[in-house]
């Protein structure tokens, strides 16, 4: 045990736990492509089935007095609702299932990652990344389809003169582009980052135990490890959070387009 | 939250309406309370996602430049622009970067406006 190294980036390494098939490819030997159930898949089926299983516990009895999970099934519901109804308008409320199935994805998946020895499905940027996208490329989709041409005022601010325009467009399309990167780096880099810290600092404190009479330090990094385990439920929530409100801010572009 | 229940109250209908009266107000009070709680809360998570607003503003910046940087880098592959797409783009990805976090820290502050009847702070131009 106590030759083991202590590696703090251990904890995000990907498992196979067990096969499906390599599908594609010649037959040799990494060709192809092999797909298998990792933890990352486990703790994503974790994930919804948690999520499943707290919202049909909550809406199936529909009591007029409110149980303990019906009141919380309820307050979700209403919180999303009214943060999508005051950012992204009335209209938005048809994008409502998106917003409320990422925002509760992130907030269980992030909180199932503050378990020790869980496995942090948004620790990963390709998760956050492919939420981001689909957020983004909704914003597209249906933004052309509402809106047709005019969609293309998004790129265009009024009330400036054209010669001002030339710098002002790709100004605007480039950061219209960068959305879906800030937007999947923030939760992964607060995860990742957050995840990492925890296990450096609580690193630190069992090698300071082995130090012999050193030993007595170990108190400093030990209150770090507390202190940061309660601002990572913070994060975690608060990230779920922001990622759903960015996602409503951009939704609200899609339906009213022009600034 | 909790005050005493009114130990005395009157066993006939004769009171009932000071009875009630009293209640309003207490109703009243406790509402009020929970609403200076909910500010207090609101107030100190404000301070505690202080964190979180930096990171959102700094991520907003550096997306920017490297989308910009990228999309130069990728023009420079397939026309013959060599260096300049890439030297355009990613200045220009650094003017997005600035406009994304103007606009993100005005949508921040219009969350967290300031009161309009707030008295504003004496400075040195004042006297």
């Amino acid at each position: 045990m106590a030759e083991q190294p202590i590696e703090p980036i251990h904890q995000f390494r990907i498992n196979n736990l067990f096969d499906i098939g390599t599908f594609g490819g010649n037959g040799t030997p990494g060709s192809g492509t092999h797909l298998a159930f990792t933890n990352s898949a486990l703790f994503m089926v974790l994930t919804v089935g948690l999520i499943m299983a707290f919202l049909i516990m909550g809406s199936s009895r529909r009591a007029i007095v409110p149980t303990r999970v019906q009141l919380m099934t309820e307050m979700s519901y209403e919180f999303i609702a009214n943060m999508v109804r005051n950012t992204a308008g009335t209209e938005g409320m048809k994008f409502f299932p998106l917003v409320f199935s990422l925002f509760m994805f992130i907030l269980v998946a992030n909180l199932f990652g503050m378990f020790p020895y869980f496995f942090t499905v948004t620790s990963h940027i390709i998760v956050t990344a492919m939420m981001a996208l689909l957020v983004f490329f909704t914003v597209i989709i249906y933004g052309v389809y509402k809106n047709g041409w005019r969609f293309l005022k998004l790129f265009v601010p009024s009330g400036i003169p054209w010669p001002v325009l030339i710098a002002v467009v790709p100004i605007e399309i480039i950061s219209f582009l960068s959305r879906p990167l800030s937007h999947s780096l923030r939760l992964f880099g607060n995860i990742l980052a957050g995840h990492i810290v925890l296990k450096v600092f609580g690193g630190m404190v069992v090698a300071l135990l082995g130090a012999g009479a050193w030993g007595i330090i170990a108190i400093a990094p030990f209150g770090m490890a507390v202190a940061l385990t309660g601002l990572e439920f913070l994060v975690a929530a608060l990230q779920a959070f922001v990622f759903a409100v960015l996602t409503c801010v951009y939704l609200h572009d899609a339906i009213h387009p022009g600034h | 939250m909790s005050e005493p229940r009114d130990q005395d109250h009157p066993k006939t209908g004769s009171a009932t309406p000071r009875v009630t009266a009293d209640l309003e107000a207490r109703i009243a009070r406790a509402r009020g309370q929970r609403a200076a709680e909910a500010a207090t809360e609101q107030s100190r998570q404000g301070d505690m996602s202080g964190m979180s607003r930096g990171l959102r503003l700094g991520s907003e910046f550096v997306a920017a430049i490297f989308v910009g940087a990228g999309l130069g880098y990728i023009i420079d592959m397939f026309l013959p622009t060599r260096p300049w797409g890439l030297v355009v783009l990613l200045l220009l990805g650094f003017a997005a970067g600035v406009l994304n976090v103007v606009r993100a820290t005005a949508q921040m502050n219009a969350e967290t406006a300031v009161p309009k009847d707030t008295p504003a702070l004496p400075d040195d131009e004042d006297q």
